[in-house]
């Protein structure tokens, strides 16, 4: 499932293919790691979708997140 | 004829005859001559457009000799200072620069001939049409004297190849091109084209840039480029007086269409320019080089005689003119160094900003620098510690993603908050990098609704999602071509802490 990811720090938006059996932090982890030429990992990342920040231990099927939709990893 | 001798006519007693000359029609209507579809909204009576005058006023012949001595002053410094070991002296992220323009520039300038030589039959008034005639003779110009001078750098650099092909690859940056200039110069009637390719683009952008521009690649050395873009300035001061009387006579009978007009193409218009020119300026001139930041230049060349020239017509800034001069701060940054990390995709080279231009970038843009600069922290860290030679270890490999109404990547904002957002419609989802992009599509949904960006070609299995098949296969950039580090990474003030390939 492709989404559009924007990483705080970062200065462009990226797609991530995504599974929506994922975690919410292994979409935040997958996110970091493509963006990590130009932003350097960070701990404690948290999953902005819909304005509201989302329990990292939910799955992506859980928390409605589909294809072509934004969401944002802030620290 | 007869006589023992003749009279030549005074210039004025005969212009007006050849540039100004219009009449009733008796056997057809004057909307099957110049149909509403063909000659733009809102259609009017001619008597509405009968007033129409630029101040040039040029003859035929005149235009002739004027332009004959303009090619062979461009033809003279092309002998004396454009040769090819004159470029191979220029310093390297100015050749980059150059490389940029080339492609950008001369086939744009072709399809602009297009969209003047609608308005030289459409245009609803003759000295409209004549002034549109000379316009397309313009344009031609400026495709034949860049490609010209390029052809003969391809045997050294074959990036400069990229001069004629840029527009028929499916690279992106041609695709936000395409985007924009097929629906600017090739689809325009010629009242829309005379608002936004002679009003906006060219008399608020493109004819101060070039100004600003060849005082630019004086002070680099480039006194071919100087001299180019100094000759093509010349004729865009002319026939971008097209658009002034243009404007003034929708903004009399349709004020909203005519600030639509207005509104809609100084963002699309802005978008490119800040890319091309931003680029430019800001990184790609050698630092002694620079004279003023693209901000600054766009504060004093661009900015104050927009809104100079909105107000006497009794036209508005555009509602988004704070998000505007926000962007003025950040975007081109925000787009150079994303493109930096994804430089195989382009058909140039790029450089990392050394300390001493970074901290001139500080200066110059305090607002949003210490974000940007921390990603520059990043990039040369992963150069110090990547191994000699090893190019990709300082590039992105994630798909990046495209608006899917400029088709430039989504790099809107700041890096604290990319300014990205979506729209569903008609079944589909479409993303957009800034609100007046969402607006702009939005308002022409027939128009846009149907493209496809780089991203939706990838998931619809028309572009291969892997990025080297992408450089070779629908890019068709190959290792020779597709950018790099212009340095290799090598620079004086970076140590390099990675194993040497023997």
């Amino acid at each position: 499932m492709p989404v559009y990811g924007f990483l705080e720090g970062d200065t462009i938006g990226l797609l991530i293919l995504a599974r929506k059996s994922m975690t919410v932090a292994q979409l935040a982890q997958q996110l970091q790691s493509a963006a990590s030429v130009r932003v350097a990992p960070r701990p404690g990342l948290r999953v902005v979708y819909k304005e509201k920040v989302l329990d990292p231990a939910d799955t992506l099927e859980h928390v409605g997140l589909s294809a072509l939709e934004r969401f944002d990893v802030i620290v | 004829m007869g006589g023992g001798f003749s009279v030549m006519l005074k210039r004025d007693e005969w212009l007006h005859l050849a540039r100004k000359l219009d009449w009733d029609y008796s056997y057809v209507r004057e909307d099957e001559v110049f149909p509403p579809v063909q000659s733009g909204r809102p259609w009017l009576p001619h008597a509405a457009w009968a007033h129409w005058e630029e101040p040039f006023r040029t003859s035929f012949a005149e235009y002739v000799v004027n332009q004959h001595a303009k090619d062979a002053a461009v033809q003279a410094v092309r002998e004396a200072l454009g040769k090819l070991e004159d470029v191979q002296r220029l310093a390297t992220p100015w050749v980059n620069a150059l490389k940029l323009h080339a492609a950008t520039l001369p086939l744009a300038e072709f399809a602009a001939v297009v969209g003047n030589l609608r308005g030289a039959r459409f245009g609803r008034d003759s000295a409209w049409r004549t002034a549109a005639t000379f316009g397309a003779l313009d344009e031609l110009r400026h495709t034949q004297i860049p490609l010209s001078l390029m052809h003969e750098l391809v045997q050294w650099d074959g990036q400069f190849d990229w001069t004629h092909r840029f527009y028929h690859s499916n690279n992106w940056v041609a695709i936000a091109g395409r985007h924009l200039f097929d629906e600017l110069l090739l689809a325009s009637d010629p009242i829309e084209f005379a608002i936004a390719t002679n009003f906006v683009l060219e008399t608020g952008f493109t004819n101060l840039q070039f100004v600003g521009l060849s005082a630019l690649a004086h002070n680099a050395g480039d006194h071919m480029f100087e001299k180019m873009v100094g000759s093509i300035q010349t004729d865009e001061a002319r026939h971008a007086q097209i658009g002034g009387p243009v404007l003034e006579t929708v903004a009399a009978h349709d004020p909203e269409y005519a600030q639509w007009l207005l509104d809609k193409w100084f963002w699309r218009s802005w978008l490119l320019f800040a890319v091309v020119t931003g680029f430019s300026m800001d990184y790609l001139t050698p630092l002694e080089a620079r004279t003023l930041s693209f901000k600054e230049f766009m504060e004093e060349w661009v900015l104050d005689q927009y809104v100079t020239a909105l107000a006497e017509r009794g036209m508005k800034k555009p509602w988004y003119w704070d998000l505007f001069l926000d962007a003025l701060e950040v975007y081109h940054h925000m787009v150079y160094v994303s493109a930096y990390t994804y430089r195989a995709t382009v058909w140039f080279d790029f450089v990392v900003p050394s300390p001493a231009e970074r901290r001139w970038l500080a200066a110059k843009y305090p607002k949003y620098w210490d974000a940007l600069d921390a990603v520059w922290e990043r990039i040369t860290a992963r150069w110090r510690d990547a191994d000699v030679g090893n190019e990709f270890a300082v590039h992105g490999t994630a798909i990046v993603s495209f608006c899917d109404l400029c088709q430039l990547v989504l790099c809107g904002g700041t890096p604290a908050r990319n300014s990205a957002n979506t729209l569903e419609h008609g079944g589909r989802k479409y993303i957009f990098c800034s609100q007046p992009c969402r607006w702009i599509f939005e308002r022409e949904l027939d128009r846009y609704a149907d493209h496809r960006d780089l991203v939706k070609r990838v998931l619809a299995g028309e572009a291969p999602a892997n990025l080297v098949m992408m450089l070779r296969q629908y890019f068709g950039l190959d290792h020779n071509t597709w950018g790099k580090d212009a340095y290799g990474g090598n620079y004086p003030w970076l140590k390099r802490n990675g194993q040497t390939k023997r």
